[in-house]
């Protein structure tokens, strides 16, 4: 037992290696190097630790700067229920936003309309059906793809095909197609994740049970991969509602009156900002404008990822206390 | 600092341990005969939840210690207190003293650096970096400040003849230490601690991820570095604390969700063979855990 | 499905659009420098080069900040920083572009004018608005591979004696590399098809940039701008633009594909058997 460790002791002392012969051959030469080392070692580890604190502080001070910035120059204009209820004006001072901001929000209820079946559905069908390998590549590289690709380019795509070609014209509903399309992808991961995230003995209990497989996904996946599902659909449409390449040539920049229908031309407020800085010189107060609307913009988005949270936290509450 | 020589007499033959009430009341709290480490009144919390009450043992010299006792009695915890690993949870407090060669390894001014280079731990799982043996077995001495790519070569060799696992993989240093099997990964983690010469080498549950044969290769192993070193060993595995150590604590929580308390430390064979208290009895004859 | 009907349908329409123009004016012609729609001349090199410039001003500045953002949350920030700069992070990357375009053509600009004069529109800001859009895609993805490597490597790392920062860059850094590179990857995807936030700090000008703060022109912008008032082989040219776009970003997924499996692979490599 011992005799092998002095066998190695022994063969090393004839070595000219300049280290001592024993268990401990080394432990001088670590002990007289570590302390430079460790001190090295130490410092860096302070400056390290201190240089990425400062990085991730940096990222808050620009979010609250961007947020800050917006909502002093714009908060003030955008508050006032004349701004943001009232028509535009072709000419002249003091326009309001009403129609733009009626058209975002029915823009987002129609995408989310067309969108969230579609996706959720597509992201159950790849998360619990899925079998053919081929088959699921192909499509998790068609929406990797989509997913990448630039939104002035789904603009101008969604321009040719759904204005021109299917003849919707400017309107809210070749927008909402636009924009589903576009966002396709994420509803699908999101659902695929929160559907993957549901434990597999729910399902194996069900399927034990006699259940069939599409009871089982109906029943017992859907519901608990439910929270996850309704957190990234209102995610999507806060992005959504600030979108703004993908509609200037699907949707429109100005209207004078709120689009009552999913055919007839609108005015996102973030394709609007556009028309504002683009056109500026038409109205006098553009800059104005521009700012309340921003202002007005920002807090409709923030305020739906807080919707979204809230949202995802109360059913998670309430599935807690039913399961 | 006493001898190999004597800390061995007093494993093997049990000589000098003090195994009796008496003699433990003396003050001293624990029976055996060269204090390598000592943990006094050690206590540890991971915020409001206690995990360890009021250890009092010793880790003697050059021999094997077996920390034993149900799952979830904290004896990884106690370990890991050993070498301060603990600081690293969140929320984590140890109240108590650990005495490493007489010194308070807790102490404020104690250099935890210096501590984790004399005290190294081998993992449940077997944890070598995602990257070749050479480098694996290098990283310590690198760390230190060894820069000679000659001095390297010979400390990794020598490391891995210890750790008996030189002859298979000398062809193959430059290969991904992930590609060995598991038994040789363990092997390659202990040669990683030993590269840095430690004095106390910890073991978590070396084998519960390994396979009998790689088990016993292992525990060959232990029985050959408890010459040089101080181990402390912990395991679920009774037979393989029966079989590999000289000293044994007996670790158990009293209560559903409890602290863990040391119910019993003492040479092996004693608490094995004559435990004096009722619950280790039970636990080691499988009545309970 | 519908994705895969939808990739096809886009790539389609794109090419059949831009027939036109590859014919006039040939496929050598497109990639030259001179832009004229009146004399007929489509060469987009210059918007290529804006392009390219501002995708790359922005990883370098964005890069370092949004990396050290997600090792800071990896390994240093408590749990409650850790929620507060997790939670700012997802919101900064819910913030539409179009404000941020806004943001950076009310402060920026007028910034960079005051101190540098001309204009103070230019690559400068178009890459400083697109760092902030950059920052919450690598920091996360970064961040989640960082995460992704096993706790076990920065134990053993720890447990013998190294410091957090040591244990992240010889062990933990390098295990999570995959991912980091492609954290930069999709980033600059992001970058290179943000349309408004650059279009409105750019400029625009058809024209090479000189230095960092003259107007010039991206692939997007140009797309953007003059979509509305083209017809023929312009709109054509602008189409054909787009396709190039959809080819870059293209090429981006296949690379970000072919790391990850690099990545799956070297860790299935090392599954342990016990």
């Amino acid at each position: 037992m011992c005799k092998r460790q002095s066998v190695i002791s022994r063969e090393k002392t004839t070595s000219d290696d300049g280290l001592p012969v024993g268990e401990d051959r080394w432990r001088a030469v670590l002990e007289e190097k570590s302390a430079r080392a460790v001190a090295r070692a130490r410092r860096a580890d302070r400056v390290a630790g201190f240089t990425f604190k400062v990085a991730a502080a940096a990222c808050l001070v620009v979010l609250a700067f961007i947020v800050g910035m917006i909502l002093a120059r714009g908060l003030g204009t955008a508050v006032k229920p004349s701004f943001l209820l009232g028509k535009p004006r072709v000419m002249g001072e003091g326009g309001g936003i009403g129609p733009m901001v009626f058209s975002s929000l029915y823009l987002t209820l129609v995408t989310t309309l067309i969108l969230t079946p579609l996706g959720v559905g597509a992201g159950l069908y790849l998360a619990e059906y899925s079998r053919g390998k081929r088959l699921v590549g192909l499509l998790r590289w068609a929406s990797e793809s989509l997913s990448s690709i630039s939104s002035v380019v789904f603009g101008i795509f969604g321009m040719v095909f759904f204005v021109i070609y299917l003849r919707l014209g400017y309107s809210i509903l070749a927008g909402a197609l636009t924009l589903a399309l576009m966002n396709l992808p994420t509803v699908m991961r999101v659902t695929e994740e929160a559907v993957r995230a549901v434990p597999a003995s729910y399902r194996e209990a069900s399927l034990s049970l006699g259940a069939s497989r599409w009871e089982t996904t109906k029943r017992v996946v859907f519901p608990a991969a439910l929270p996850g599902i309704i957190t990234g659909v209102i995610l999507t449409m806060g992005r959504v509602m600030g979108e703004s390449a993908a509609l200037v040539y699907t949707v429109g920049v100005i209207v004078r009156k709120p689009p009552f229908s999913p055919l007839q031309p609108g005015a996102p407020m973030a394709a609007h900002i556009w028309y504002l800085y683009t056109e500026g010189g038409i109205v006098p107060d553009w800059m104005r404008i521009a700012s309340g609307e921003a202002a007005a913009l920002l807090v409709l988005v923030l305020l739906m990822n807080l919707f979204a949270r809230v949202i995802a936290s109360k059913i998670r509450k309430k599935m807690g206390i039913i399961g | 600092m006493a001898t190999s020589d004597e800390g061995l007499l007093g494993a093997r033959g049990g000589l000098r341990v003090a195994r009796t009430a008496e003699e433990r009341r003396d003050g001293d709290p624990s029976p055996v005969p060269d204090k390598k480490m000592e943990l006094v009144g050690l206590s540890l919390s991971y915020g409001e939840k206690k995990i360890l009450d009021d250890i009092n043992m010793a880790v003697p010299d050059r021999s094997i210690t077996a920390v034993i006792g149900p799952s979830g009695c904290g004896k990884s915890s106690l370990l890991r207190c050993l070498n301060r690993m603990n600081e690293l949870v969140d929320g984590a407090r140890v109240e108590g003293k650990v005495y490493l060669d007489g010194e308070d390894v807790y102490a404020p001014d104690y250099d935890v650096v210096s501590l984790r280079r004399k005290v190294g731990m081998v993992f449940q799982k077997p944890n070598p970096f995602p990257k070749s043996v050479y480098e694996n077995v290098a990283y310590g001495p690198r760390l230190y400040g060894v820069k000679d790519r000659k001095l390297l070569d010979r400390i990794v060799e020598e490391s891995l003849r210890r750790a008996a696992l030189w002859d298979e993989v000398k062809d193959k240093l430059d290969s991904s230490a992930l590609s060995l099997s598991g038994g040789q990964q363990q092997r390659l983690c202990i040669a990683r601690v030993l590269a840095v010469q430690p004095e106390v080498i910890l073991l978590d549950e070396p084998c519960s991820a390994l396979d009998p044969i790689s088990t016993q290769r292992i525990e060959d192993l232990l029985q050959e570095l408890k010459e040089s070193y101080t181990i402390v060993i912990v395991t679920h595995n009774m037979q393989q604390a029966a079989r590999v150590s000289d000293y044994t604590a007996f670790i158990t929580v009293e209560e559903q969700g409890g602290p863990g308390r040391l119910m019993e430390f003492g040479e092996t064979r004693e608490v094995f063979t004559n435990p004096k208290e009722k619950k280790t009895e039970d636990y080691i004859t499988g009545r309970f855990g | 499905m519908i994705s895969v009907v939808a990739l096809f349908l886009m790539v389609f329409f794109l090419i059949r659009e831009s027939l036109p123009a590859w014919k006039e004016s040939g496929v050598a012609n497109v990639f030259t420098s001179e832009w004229n729609p009146d004399r007929g001349r489509y060469g987009i090199l210059i918007f290529l080069v804006g392009t390219l410039s501002v995708s790359v001003g922005a990883l370098f500045i964005g890069t370092p900040l949004a990396i050290a953002t997600a090792v800071y949350l990896h390994a240093y920030a408590g749990p409650s920083w850790k929620r507060v700069i997790g939670r700012g992070i997802e919101v900064l990357a819910g913030i539409p572009s179009i404000i941020l375009g806004w943001l950076g053509f009310t402060t920026l600009v007028p910034l960079f004018r005051r101190v540098a004069g001309g204009t103070g529109m230019g690559i400068l800001p178009s890459s400083v608005v697109l760092a902030v859009m950059i920052i919450p895609t690598v920091a996360s993805i970064a961040r989640d591979s960082l995460d992704a490597v096993p706790d076990t490597y920065a134990e053993a790392s720890l447990s013998m004696g190294a410091t957090r920062w040591q244990t992240l860059r010889r062990v933990v850094i390098p295990a999570a590399w995959p991912g980091i590179a492609m954290a930069v990857i999709l980033g600059l995807g992001r970058a290179l098809g943000e349309t408004m936030a650059v279009a409105m700090v750019i400029g625009p000008a058809t024209a090479f940039p000189r230095d960092l703060l003259t107007p010039t022109h991206t692939l997007t912008t140009k797309i953007m701008m003059e979509m509305g008032e083209s017809t023929g082989v312009h709109r054509s040219s602008l189409f054909a633009m787009a396709l190039i776009l959809l080819f870059l970003s293209m090429l981006l997924i296949w690379l970000v594909r072919w790391l990850s499996n690099r990545a799956t692979r070297d860790m299935s490599k090392g599954s342990y058997f016990c």
